[in-house]
């Protein structure tokens, strides 16, 4: 149907070849030869440029390939459409709000959900978004205005990057059902278990949401550092944050005072 | 950069503001915690901006917004709203809002909608 240029990962080499898009497989013809039926694949990533293609087998088969945007969307589209995942036809809309900020012009999209071993596909004819599985923050079942009907949707929240997105789906009430318990099953790993968080520790937790650094919730909460760090702590230990870097606090010792007493002298005629 | 008057019922979400619009180069004129004080302190200070809580007490975010229209039809009020609260969202657009932010919210958008709505 279409032979297009990509780059191939093989022993940790990127090698140019080329594969042979079908309607229900890939070929890779060079630089060796491989074929891929859509429906043998059990997960799709998306990593930048690079899909890493994952085929059923004993043990499991990984492609990494990449190429130009339009190449990738076509084996987004096809393999999404056609591979071993749990599909419907849905109309979706993503991003829809990101970091709180509606986003302009966002439309829904007529397409399908796939979701696979380790991500979300959002595919239509136009759009491939992903959303890997532990990026899913929340998801729920609630109204939203569709051609002035209030109509039941899934709201979808995931991080992109640094970004908290939200994303909806819109189908029929029943599938959307299955739909969130399946999604729910499948990030039953990433479910808050245990104590629950006390307001202190909420504030904390929507400041760095917020972008907020240590210096600024201290301030704000008018909390000492050693409570803050014992929040930090609870919320470590919950998985629900994770330490990005360690900053220091110093004081001079007498050879720095020298420095900055000698520094500030003027200067001798 | 602007001058903000920021209204919202908890102090908890006005100093947050507050740090996030400061961060960004903006000056706060004003802070009020309803409706009525929020009117009050827009013809008082006359902001370039209000950042605007839908859910306040005794007067609401969207009462407010019709009371600083009447003073100033070229207001520009940008909303703040909790998830699930779109049939607020399409009111306060309906009545004159300039934009609107979903709390919790990253301070880097909110700046970047602050921005578009004062550049607009």
């Amino acid at each position: 149907m279409a032979l297009v240029p990509v780059k191939i990962e093989k022993d940790g080499k990127w090698l140019v070849g080329k594969i042979d898009l079908q309607q229900d497989s890939m070929n890779v013809v060079e630089p060796f030869k491989a074929a891929i039926p859509y429906k043998s694949v059990i997960d799709l990533e998306e990593k930048k440029n690079v899909l890493i293609i994952t085929v059923k087998g004993d043990p499991p088969v990984i492609y990494r390939i990449a190429s130009v945007e339009k190449v990738l969307q076509a084996m987004k589209r096809f393999i999404a459409m056609s591979c071993s995942a749990y599909r419907l036809m849905a109309y979706f809309m993503s991003p829809a709000v990101r970091g709180g900020v509606m986003v302009t012009n966002a439309t829904w999209e007529k397409g399908a959900i796939a979701v696979l071993k380790s991500t979300i596909w959002f595919v239509s004819q136009n759009k491939q978004v992903s959303v890997a599985l532990k990026e899913v923050t929340s998801m729920e079942i609630t109204k939203k205005e569709v051609q002035k009907n209030q109509v039941d949707v899934l709201k979808l929240d995931h991080m992109e990057n640094t970004d908290v997105v939200t994303s909806y789906v819109l189908c029929p009430l029943s599938t959307l059902q299955i739909l969130i318990n399946f999604l729910k099953d499948a990030t039953k790993d990433l479910e808050i278990t245990g104590e629950e968080l006390d307001p202190v520790a909420a504030q904390v937790g929507m400041l760095i949401y917020s972008g907020m650094d240590s210096h600024a919730i201290e301030k704000m909460l008018n909390i000492p550092y050693k409570n803050l760090d014992e929040i930090y702590e609870k919320l470590l230990k919950l998985g629900m944050a994770e330490v990005t870097q360690v900053r220091r606090e110093v004081q001079l010792t007498p050879k720095g005072v020298r420095f900055i007493t000698e520094s500030v002298k003027p200067p001798t005629q | 950069m602007g001058r903000i008057l920021i209204v919202d019922d908890t102090l908890f979400m006005r100093t947050l503001l507050k740090n996030i619009l400061f961060s960004g180069g903006h000056d706060i004129v004003g802070e009020a915690g309803d409706g009525d004080e929020a009117i009050a302190k827009y013809q008082e200070l006359k902001p370039d901006l209000v950042t605007m809580d839908v859910v306040m007490p005794k007067v609401n975010g969207i009462e407010a917004l019709k009371g600083i229209r009447a003073i100033d039809p070229n207001a520009k009020v940008v909303m703040c709203t909790a998830v699930g609260q779109e049939q607020m969202v399409k009111l306060a657009i309906k009545t004159g809002a300039k934009g609107y932010i979903v709390k919790p919210f990253q301070a880097p958008k909110v700046l970047e909608e602050i921005k578009n709505v004062l550049s607009s």
